[in-house]
This record gives structure tokens, sequence and C-alpha cells, in this order.
């Protein structure tokens, strides 16, 4: 074989590689394109009309946005949204590392509990909702565990209707979501923990540290990327609550609004009032807000992700 | 470990384990009890009965029966299309050199970025336009279009074929196979786990879904048991034990996937933190 030949086949090769390769993308580059991209760019553009049932009638610029931030009701969805997303995500976290550390201890039955813990994760959010209702009912379970304890539920500030009195709606469903979601956030710190090396607190151990400080000083620190995780994923998913939310309060987030969160706000204006524009605009100011706190925590994480093998 | 912090070790661990266990049991109890045993604290039934069982069975529209099939139908399409989609991707990316590849994964993590909720109103005016809105059999192929790819499971296969080793690859080549057969004879048969991984976590989010059922499916015969559990949660407000049927019934099948799958669940979620 000749070395032009050698050569030639060479590049057939490098060129039917790419050919494969571009056969083998095209249908989802196109799906990513069309249902991502596209979908993208459009929903900026609905944003800038005044875009109702019958179609869009003009471009009214900017107006959708200046327009949400003076509506007392998506302010009010925002504040809950983030006072939520800012309980939530910290405690969540809190018994998420609590329960990685119960269970990653050597223990006999390790693995029954860490499957009794990560259960409430399974399950869908209309079930575990569904069954949360009827747990916190005026006449439910937890009144009468309260009441076993001498908890006079009848006559509490909210007659022990948790959901139904808007001082306390919102808090229950903090109650709700950190129990389903800190099974979790326990499996991010379990993969975490299995990648810290005992030998650092055995040192420590050993140079007399005590349990709280081997825990404060090596244990913590060392799961750094566990926290930025655990914190960063926890908190774009609480921002975009609506299934618990439309399921305790329905679609006006009752009572008096107290679980209106911003996608419920989203909804009610897209399938309730009709006015697309104005339902775009919300969505895009939420992906803003996503979207930063997704690059902070890219900036926070270095980007090894982003690369490739070679 | 001393004996009083061996007790008040397990002591935590039975208590918590309590808390998450215990809420499915009453789930589980109230479906079998009779409307007047509804709210007492007995967690076994006085007179157990199977009438919420033959409600949810029989009379309520649609049934359980239809809720079911509907979300299985929708759950393995889904999983399906990201089957196929994320292997093929993924081994491009991973494994195959292309003018423009990175510029191309670049733009599939940017897709990761965008929350669904910015695609709801551009995407329901799209699926109005495109006649997808509507009570007959094609409404389904909406929510297949909504949920087609997912750039997530793109970049967890592509992640796992650039850890398998390049002899696998070498000796194949040697044989004269090409790109096409490398993938189908060596690749895939090789990516059981992670395809098993996809296939769960898609079938788990897709059954649990309910955000774009709720705004997508029409037709009451074509409603997922998500969206079932909302509506008839409506309707039965004070008739507890059809609607603990149905939350008992939608979490059975996950719960079997969970015992079954679970290493392929703890390997992703590795994963998934990995890639952070």
């Amino acid at each position: 074989m000749t070395s032009t030949s050698h050569r030639t086949s060479r590049l057939g090769r490098k060129r039917s590689e790419s050919l494969v390769a571009y056969g083998f993308i095209s249908i989802p580059m196109a799906l990513f394109l069309f249902l991502s991209v596209g979908i993208f760019i459009y929903a900026v553009y609905i944003s800038t009309f005044d875009w109702g049932i019958m179609g869009p009638t003009k471009n009214i610029g900017l107006d959708n946005y200046r327009k949400a931030f003076s509506d007392p009701i998506f302010l009010k969805a925002i504040r809950n949204s983030v006072k939520y997303a800012l309980l939530v995500v910290p405690i969540q976290s809190a018994i998420g590392l609590y329960l990685a550390l119960l269970v990653n201890s050597k223990i006999k039955g390790s693995k029954f509990f860490r499957s009794a813990f990560y259960f409430p994760s399974i399950a869908s959010s209309a079930a575990i909702t569904t069954l949360f209702i009827f747990l916190m009912a005026p006449d439910g379970v937890f009144n009468g565990v309260l009441r076993f304890f001498g908890v006079d539920t009848a006559n509490l500030f909210n007659q022990g209707a948790w959901l139904s009195d808007s001082r306390t709606a919102l808090y229950s469903i903090i109650g709700l979501n950190a129990w389903t979601t800190s099974g979790t956030m326990m499996l991010f710190y379990l993969a975490n923990l299995q990648t810290v090396d005992s030998q650092f607190a055995e040192a420590a151990v050993m140079d007399g540290a005590t349990r709280r400080q081997v825990f404060w000083y090596i244990t913590m620190p060392l799961l750094k990327p566990a926290h930025l995780f655990v914190v960063a994923t926890g908190m774009i998913g609480a921002l975009q609550l609506y299934d618990q939310a439309i399921l305790a309060g329905g679609a006006d987030g009752s009572p008096d609004y107290s679980l209106m969160t911003v996608v419920l706000y989203i909804y009610n204006a897209c399938f309730r009032k009709f006015e697309f524009g104005y339902a775009s605009a919300i969505g895009v100011i939420l992906f803003v807000i996503i979207f930063s706190l997704t690059v902070l925590q890219k900036s926070l994480f270095g980007s090894a992700a982003w690369k490739g093998d070679n | 470990m001393s004996k009083v912090r061996k007790y008040s070790f397990y002591s935590l661990l039975i208590f918590y384990s309590i808390l998450t266990i215990v809420p499915f049991l009453w789930s589980l109890s109230t479906s079998f009890k009779p409307s007047d045993e509804v709210y007492q604290s007995n967690l076994i039934p006085d007179q157990p009965t199977m009438k919420a069982y033959a409600t949810v069975f029989g009379k309520i529209q649609p049934n359980f029966q239809t809720l079911f099939a509907n979300s299985l139908f929708i759950a393995c399409g889904v999983v399906v299309l990201h089957l196929i989609f994320a292997a093929l991707a993924g081994y491009a990316f991973a494994r195959l050199r292309f003018p423009g590849r990175d510029v191309l994964f670049f733009v599939v993590l940017g897709c990761m970025m965008i929350p669904d909720q910015l695609r709801l109103v551009p995407m329901y005016q799209l699926l109005v336009k495109m006649g997808l809105i509507n009570t007959g059999p094609s409404n389904y192929l909406a929510i297949f279009l909504i949920k087609a790819i997912s750039a997530a499971d793109v970049f967890l296969m592509r992640q796992y074929f650039l850890t398998m080793p390049k002899e696998m690859e070498d000796a194949a080549k040697i044989d004269g196979a090409g790109p096409f057969q490398l993938f189908t004879r060596v690749m895939l048969p090789n990516a059981a786990p992670v395809l098993a991984t996809v296939a769960i976590l898609t079938f788990q989010g897709t059954w649990n879904d309910l955000f774009w059922p709720s705004i997508v499916l029409q037709s009451p015969s074509h409603w997922t048991l998500p969206f079932g559990i909302l509506q008839f949660k409506g309707q039965f407000s004070t008739d507890w034990p059809p609607i603990m049927a149905l939350v008992v019934l939608s979490t059975v099948p996950i719960l079997a996937l969970y015992t079954f799958g679970q290493r392929y669940i703890i390997n992703v979620q590795l994963a998934s933190s990995a890639k952070g």
C-alpha cells in the first residue's frame, strides 16, 4: 500500500465518522433546536406582545414586565416563592445531611433505613400532597397526635386548620416538602461522603479532637461539593413550586393567596385570564432568576463538566 | 459506641423511619376503612371494606384502569424516546470526532437551563397551531412532543460512554467495524446499567408528572393518575377512602420499580451529583 492511498483511506474513514456522527445527532439536535432553543426565543417574542385569546394584537415592548412588577398578586407570588425557597432549602439540606451521616455509620440495617428515608421522595407529588392534606385536616392524624400530647387543637389560633389558614398554609407546605425532598438530599450527601477519606478524621481524633470538632472542622469542609449542589438544585426546584400549591390551595393559591407561587401565577395568567404575552413575560422573569442561580452554581463549582475527553 | 449512644442512635433512626413510613400506612389503612371510620385513630380498620376499591375500579369516570393505562402508555413512550435519542447523541458526543461537536454540545448543556415553566406559553401556542390540543388520540402526541428529549439524559449517556475503555473499541476496529457497528455491537451492549438508569428515572419522572398533563390533556379519557388524583380530590372532598385508594394504587408501581431498580437509582444520583 502506498502512502497516498493510506492517507486517502484515513481521510475517508474520518469523513465517514463525521457522517455517522451527524446522522446520530441530527434528530436529537433538531429536537433541541426546535423544543428548547426555538421555544425559548418564541417565549421572549410572545412576552413583548399584547397577546390574548385571539392572538397577538400589538407589540408593547416591555409593558408586560412593567405590569408584572406593579401587580400586588405577582409581588405576593414572588414573596411566597422566595420565602418558601429560603426556608425549605436549609431545612431539607440539613435533614438530608443529618440522615446521610446517620445511615453512613457502620450499623445494622443501614440499607433498610436508607430505603425508608428515601421512600417519600419516590411517590408522586399529587399522591403525597393529597395524603398530606388528609393528615393535616382539622380532624386528621396530625391534630390527633397534638391532642395526644395535650395540645388543645380546637382552640389553637388557627383551630387546627393548618392548610386553610393563611398564616400556616405556606409553612405547612414547607414542612411537607422538607419531608419529601430530604431523602433525595440524603443521597447526594451519601455520594459525597463515600468519596471522603476517613484518614483526616482519624488523624484528628488521634490529636485529641472531639467529635464536634471533627464534624465542624473536617467533615463539613470536605462536603463542600455536596453543600453547593444540594443548595443550588434545591433553590431551582423550590422556585418552581406548583404541584403542592395547586393541590392544596387550588388555582388561586387559597387561602388569601398564601399559596400563590410564581408558577401558579403563570398558570392563571395563561389559562384563566388568557393573557399569553403577560404569562410569557413572567416565565422569562422566572428563567432569569433560575439562570442566575445556575451560573452562580457553575462558577462556584468550576467547569469540569463542560470539558470533553480530549 | 457506648450503650446509651447506641440506644439514642437507634431511636433516632426508628423515629425518622416512622415519620417516613407511617403516613403511607395510613393511606393504605384509610383506603380499607368505611366512611364513618375515616377520622378514627385506629391503624387497623374495625370493619375493613373493599368499597373504595370498587369505586375507583368501577364507578368513577375515568376509572382507575383508564388512568393507569394512560400513565403507563405515556411513561413507556417517553422512556423509549429518551433511550433512543440519549444513546445516539450521547455516543456521538463522547466517541466520535466531527466538526462543530463542542459548539453543539454547548447547546445541549444550555438546554438544561431552560425551565419547563418558560416553555409553557410558547409550547401551548405551538401545540394549538399544530392542532394537537384536542380531545382525540392525537392529544397524546402533544405530551410526547413536549417530552421527546432530555438534555440531562444525553449528558448522562455521554459521561458514561466517556468512561468506557478505548481498548474495547480498538479490538472491533481491527476487525474492520465502522462507527455504526461499534455503536450497536460494542457500546450499546456494554451500556446496559446507564440505559437502565435513564429508563427508571424517566419512567418515574413521567409517571409522577402533574404539570404538563394538567395543561395539555383535554379529555378525561386521557388523564394520567396524578391528574386524576387532582381532579377527584376536588370532587370527593369529603369521601377520603376512594382518594386514598388512588394514592395507594398510583404509588405501588413506582415502589416496585424502585425496589427492583434501587442500585441504578443510587448510581445515577452519584452520576448526576458529579456533573454539578
